[in-house]
């Protein structure tokens, strides 16, 4: 029977061969439309259109340095993920902490919670347009109803209010996805700790502070990380509620690149621009992913 | 007192979920003349299906509801395909110089790509092989964006089957192949069925590609029909609620059904590219 037992460990080169030979499709797929689509765009990107055909050269990226609409788009970008990171991580952390305790519905709660997570950011986008319009929107409906002037809450169509309206609107869909993941690492907690801190006589925001806290650690920072990646990017809700506008008043950095794409098809001066934010979301992931080693090296 | 602190909050937060999407039910269910009334009727108005007749019937929404359904199907079915050999191959074989452990990290690296830098030179390449404004480029492009998510969640799940069972298949005269199929896959099916309904919503809900792929109403997908009509002016706010309660239905059905995986999934990205 030994002599049959083929082991998985050490590979011979039949073994080896079968190995490869599932692996091929899936590598070759993703080389021709997540590779190679890449490497085209640094292509178009290091070109650009001139009077005498195209020539090769690095203008699509020094002009970038003294692009107005680059710098607020950028702006846009960092005030939109900042705003929603800090509001769904509280909001969201308050849900999981109270749905954590033993508490009646709380898998009802926690399916409805989940609701607008799982909605197409098209779909969001209506309903939020629905909710938000000055003349039949349920929202100023509501205002007007108790009393107070609606005249001048024009949300998403007021350049005051839209950043603000499409912020909320992030808020209100994303959270339910913090909370989720907060509560999936609340319950993968064991109960010793705390029976220890009980035992010490700590006080609540103490045991709160110094046991859930840092076991919490490795989930708070994978909720961050995702949401930061995401908001980085946003394009479809922001899209839909307001196509950037009024004016550029809620311009984000995909919406930018979108509009000098496939608006003014300069797909050159584009490519540079989503390169920028690659380079983004890349250094702010690998300055998580160090935290999150070195936490659990220390845990 | 605390008690009370703590329901009024969660009730509160189930309130600002569900109503909005509440709303927009009632929109389309509403005659025109309830859409616009002041002060809005939560609950007491004469319900009407002629927005679900005019989106789906008079206009073109029953045409991206089956492109959508396609797209997602299709793309689904090969990138599960395609990616579960690729994870049984990858949990199984130690292949020499850790290339395993490589080729798993780089293939969930291709998916952390903000989709907008992959879109303009996807819409380069499909324009110059003729094939935007077709369903088929979509199925293309949503398989591989699906990919590296059925190859990391599958295998997950090939990692929890112990090799104990496939050996002793080996050992019984079955091949490799024979063994993955007759007695690792049902083991995984589960999973299988999770993975690929998360893939369904993914393609479901995608936007980017899909507005960026296709323009026209025989290649278009539910949410770009829903987009082009919502930015336009003059919008037929009855006829869109009524779409975007079509679109959410099916979704709804699949959250429910893959809930005990959702963590799971989401940290790996599902239902957002």
């Amino acid at each position: 029977m030994p002599k049959l037992k083929r082991s998985f460990s050490a590979l011979n080169r039949r073994d080896l061969l079968f190995a490869l030979l599932l692996i091929a499709p899936a590598l070759t797929v993703l080389l021709l439309l997540s590779i190679y689509p890449l490497f085209y765009s640094i292509t178009i990107s290091l070109q650009t259109e001139t009077a005498g055909g195209f020539k090769w050269g690095l203008t699509n990226f020094t002009r970038l340095i003294s692009d107005p609409f680059f710098r607020t788009a950028m702006a846009h970008t960092f005030v939109y993920a900042a705003a929603a990171l800090v509001f769904e991580f509280s909001i969201g952390l308050t849900l999981a902490l109270l749905l954590n305790s033993q508490i009646r519905g709380r898998t009802f709660f926690r399916a409805a919670l989940l609701v607008p997570m799982m909605l197409p950011a098209v779909v969001v986008g209506v309903v939020w347009r629905l909710m938000l319009n000055p003349n039949f929107g349920a929202i100023n409906g509501t205002l007007k109803e108790i009393g107070l002037n609606t005249e001048s809450l024009t949300w998403t169509a007021s350049p005051r209010l839209a950043l603000l309206s499409v912020i909320a609107v992030d808020v209100w869909q994303w959270t339910p996805f913090v909370f989720l993941v907060l509560l999936a690492g609340l319950q993968a907690i064991p109960q010793e700790p705390y029976e220890a801190a009980l035992i010490d006589g700590s006080s609540r925001w103490q045991t709160f502070r110094y046991v859930t806290l840092p076991l919490l650690k490795p989930a708070i920072l994978i909720a961050l990380l995702l949401r930061t990646m995401d908001l980085l990017r946003v394009f479809d809700q922001i899209f839909i509620l307001t196509e950037g506008g009024p004016g550029f008043a809620t311009e984000t950095i995909s919406l930018y690149i979108y509009r000098t794409a496939f608006r003014f098809f300069d797909f050159g001066y584009a490519a540079a621009m989503s390169f920028v934010l690659l380079a983004l979301t890349n250094v702010i992931s690998t300055i998580y992913i160090r935290f999150l080693q070195t936490k659990q090296a220390s845990v | 007192m605390k008690r009370f602190l703590k329901y009024s909050f969660l009730v509160i937060a189930l309130l600002s979920a569900l109503l909005p999407v509440y709303w927009m039910v009632t929109i389309s269910v509403k005659t025109e003349i309830d859409q616009f009334a002041s002060p809005p009727p939560w609950v007491r108005f004469a319900p009407t299906l002629e927005h679900y007749s005019d989106a789906f019937l008079s206009r073109s929404f029953g045409q991206y509801l089956v492109t959508s359904a396609l797209v997602a199907v299709a793309s689904t079915f090969i990138a599960l395909f395609i990616g579960t050999l690729a994870a049984y191959s990858l949990a199984r074989f130690r292949l020499p110089y850790g290339l395993d452990n490589k080729l798993s990290l780089w293939i969930l690296s291709t998916r952390m790509f903000p989709a907008i830098v992959t879109a303009v030179p996807l819409f380069l390449m499909m324009r110059d092989l003729r094939l935007l404004n077709t369903r088929l480029a979509l199925i293309i492009v949503y398989t591989a964006f699906n990919l590296p998510f059925v190859v990391w969640m599958m295998r997950g799940f090939f990692a929890e089957v112990p090799r104990d069972l496939e050996e002793a298949a080996l050992v019984d005269g079955d091949s490799r192949l024979g063994a993955l199929w007759r007695v690792v896959l049902p083991l995984v099916t589960p999973g299988l069925a999770a993975t690929a309904v998360f893939c369904l919503i993914v393609s479901w809900n995608e936007f980017l590609f899909a507005l960026v792929l296709t323009q026209t109403d025989a290649a278009m997908t539910l949410p770009v029909g829903i987009a082009g009509r919502v930015t336009q002016y003059e919008i037929k706010w009855g006829v869109m609620s009524a779409a975007g309660v079509v679109a959410i239905v099916p979704i709804l059905v699949f959250a429910l059904a893959v809930q005990k995986y959702l963590v799971r999934g989401l940290s790996l990205g599902a239902v957002k590219g």
